[in-house]
């Protein structure tokens, strides 16, 4: 059964707790998660749309019946215990769970109403329209100039070297990188600090002038400070782009997101605004996570 | 359990853990003794055999350019010089000096005190400057090889003369020469320069180091793109299912096949069938290729696997297709690694002899190769060759030899250690 402990902090995610209740008899989970999402999953004109959405590593189920939509210029948070699907979630929604070995995806994802798993659909393509923001940092081994470069470069967006420098200069000041890095952008971007090289790596996804950015627990690694800054960043980035968010600080999700989902063992549990969702949850499941009854 | 503390019970058992930390130690240190021992066992044996051999004896004559020999119509044409009896110029010399010398048998051996190449020698220096005819020129010729090896020492004058290489009147004639400092040792350009040869002092490892290195180069050239490319497939690109796993099985047990199969290989598939030609450095290429592929493919791959997944989900995430994630991001990665197997694949190539007898590269080849098709040896055959000879001049030949080879072989793995750690740190 689900472990619950009163946790002071509220905050700490149980990693390994987690993926053990994954492995759990399903039984279990029917009787706690409930058979239809509470709340309102659809909005108005979303820019991406999840119905039915079914994810099996191997046998095991990761992602259970999930219908969600993601609206326009919003940030969406997901949050969760560990091991509750919603890393899988948001690797669906740009097909990176397509590079995992026995994976199965199963439902409709829409983009813009386009079926994103149909055939006529380019992944390529995809992954230049929905940007994604991994957890640790991974800038290429590359100069910091390259590293933002590559995007528009492979893409075609840039007709000439000072077309390619007015993009690369653009996203750097988009990701506030700017002022740290403009005398020194031949360095290589391994040379950075963690909150740099992480808004490094935003400069690169918003390079490619995506319409959607994904964001996996982007702040995880890195200090407050940084933290803080990156959280600044995002509220800016929304005017521009729709956002999700994979987060398990609520107080994260609560700060930065207007819409938040909670996930819980591979079910969409919870869906509404951030703010009912943290001052009037009406789950008892997404009512424990967020007074830190389990986490 | 005794009522001590614990940390008593720690300190106790910390002398047993010591020693045995200590034994463990000295049992290394004396095992890596043991081998830098060995190893400088065989390397004091060779080269103390070897290192004479860059050294050659010359013995100065004063030849007289005879006009009416060389180029009796003065005409100057260099077909006619060439045709000279250059012979009679240093027999008439060494007739000159010794005038006592009688009898057939006698004579000859005094003319054999100077390599039978000399007529050649002579020859190239007249055509380099036809001046010369008509002059009288101190002349350095080099020695033939039983007294060269008269003078380095390794004739003893003790034994007697029957159980001697050279008579007594040789010893003579040399230890007059050298009274009249007429006999030197210079360094032996021959040996580095000269193609093989039936006379040792003529006989050089310059063919042999040419067509090895003719034979990397098309060994290098065929099997680093054809490894990288297959292992690149195999890592990035093949799915995993069982005819993938019976492919990797099969290059793990091609590392270990024998080489002289790939020579039999290469002599019924590149030879029979094919009809390329006989002992020429592409087919003895070709052979190492399949015989290094298995090792520059396993490196390749334990180089692509090493790269970290977060650069390939970076780059796919940004939108690069597999292909462009490859080769922007994980193979430049990678590269290190990969050049650093193949440069060792390539030492192993170089030291290989039985494949390539099987080809045919085992001949006796006296001109150096000027490319990869003409017929060439490599340097461990002509080692393996000269090993086979009875003159004991070939036996300081083939330590030196030998010595050459190492040479190479330790600056090709000293190459990929500089070029690992200089890579490794950029990164």
């Amino acid at each position: 059964m689900i472990d619950t402990h009163t946790n002071a902090i509220g905050d700490v995610a149980a990693l390994p707790r987690g993926f053990i209740e994954l492995g759990r008899a399903t039984a279990e989970r029917h009787d706690d998660a409930p058979e239809e999402t509470v709340g309102d999953v659809t909005v108005a004109e979303p820019r991406m749309s999840a119905r039915g959405v079914f994810v099996h590593y191997g046998d095991k189920r990761a992602i259970d019946n999930v219908s969600l939509d993601i609206g326009r210029n919003e940030v969406l948070a997901m949050i969760g215990p560990s091991g509750c699907g919603k890393s899988t979630f948001l690797r669906c929604l740009n097909r990176m769970n397509d590079t995992i070995e026995n994976c199965r995806v199963n439902g409709d994802i829409s983009l813009d109403g386009e079926d994103i798993y149909h055939r006529s659909m380019d992944v390529v393509l995809l992954r230049a329209r929905v940007g994604m923001v991994f957890q640790k940092p991974n800038p290429f081994p590359k100069s910091i100039y390259d590293n933002i470069a590559y995007g528009p470069r492979i893409h075609g967006l840039a007709a000439n070297r000072a077309e390619l420098d007015a993009i690369v200069e653009t996203a750097l000041v988009k990701a506030g990188l700017w002022d740290e890095v403009k005398d020194r952008l031949a360095e290589p971007g391994t040379g950075l600090s963690g909150g740099q090289q992480q808004r490094l790596c935003i400069a690169r996804t918003i390079a490619v002038s995506p319409e959607v950015i994904l964001m996996d627990e982007p702040c995880s690694a890195l200090d407050p400070i940084a933290t803080a800054r990156i959280e600044e960043l995002i509220d800016e980035l929304r005017q521009n782009f729709t956002i999700a968010i994979v987060t398990h600080s609520m107080q994260q999700a609560a700060r930065v997101s207007q819409r938040t989902a909670y996930f819980h063992l591979g079910r969409l549990v919870e869906v509404g605004s951030t703010e009912d969702i943290f001052t009037n949850p009406r789950h008892r499941l997404t009512e424990d996570y967020i007074t830190g009854r389990f986490g | 359990m005794t009522d001590a503390a614990p940390a008593d019970l720690v300190r106790r058992s910390l002398a047993r853990r010591y020693a045995a930390e200590q034994r463990f130690r000295r049992l290394g240190l004396a095992a890596v003794a043991v081998g830098i021992a060995f190893v400088a066992v065989l390397l004091v044996s060779i080269v103390g055999k070897g290192y004479s051999a860059f050294v050659q004896t010359q013995i100065a004559l004063d030849i007289e350019f005879d006009r009416s020999v060389i180029d009796p119509d003065a005409s100057g044409d260099p077909e006619v010089i060439a045709r000279g009896d250059f012979g009679r110029l240093y027999k008439d010399a060494l007739k000159a000096r010794f005038e006592g010398v009688t009898g057939r048998s006698q004579v000859r051996q005094l003319y054999g005190i100077v390599s039978s190449g000399s007529p050649y020698r002579l020859r190239d220096m007249v055509l380099e400057d036809p001046a010369l005819i008509g002059t009288r020129q101190r002349v350095w010729l080099i020695a033939d090889d039983e007294v060269d090896m008269l003078v380095k020492g390794y004739i003893s004058r003790d034994v007697p003369e029957s159980e001697r290489r050279v008579s007594d009147e040789v010893i003579g004639w040399v230890d007059e020469l050298a009274a009249d400092d007429a006999v030197r040792k210079a360094f032996n350009w021959t040996f580095l320069t000269a193609g093989d040869s039936r006379e040792p002092e003529q006989a050089g490892i310059g063919g042999a180091v040419m067509g090895s290195l003719y034979t990397l180069l098309v060994t290098l050239v065929l099997s680093f793109p054809a490894g990288v490319a297959a292992a690149i497939y195999l890592e990035e690109f093949a799915p995993k299912n069982a005819f993938t796993d019976m492919i990797e099985v099969n290059i793990n047990n091609l590392a270990a096949v024998p080489s002289i199969v790939f020579g039999l290989l290469g002599l019924a598939v590149f030879l029979n069938f094919f009809g390329m030609p006989r002992s020429a450095p592409v087919v003895g290429g070709l052979v190492l290729t399949l015989m290094t592929l298995p090792t520059v493919i396993i490196a390749s791959r334990a180089a692509l696997k090493s790269v970290p997944p977060s650069i390939r989900q970076a780059a796919l995430g940004i939108g690069a297709s597999r292909v462009q994630t490859v080769f922007h991001h994980v193979l430049p990665q990678a590269m290190p690694g990969m050049m650093t197997g193949t440069i060792i694949g390539m030492a192993q190539a170089l030291g290989e002899t039985a494949p390539l007898l099987m080809i045919g590269m085992v001949a006796f080849i006296v001109e150096i190769p000027g490319g990869p098709f003409d017929p060439a040896t490599v340097l461990p055959v002509q080692i393996f060759l000269w090993a086979d000879s009875p003159e004991r001049a070939f036996l300081e030949r083939s330590s030196a030899a030998i010595m050459v080879l190492l040479a190479f072989l330790v600056a090709m793995n000293a190459l990929a250690v500089v070029l690992r750690k200089r890579f490794e740190k950029r990164w």
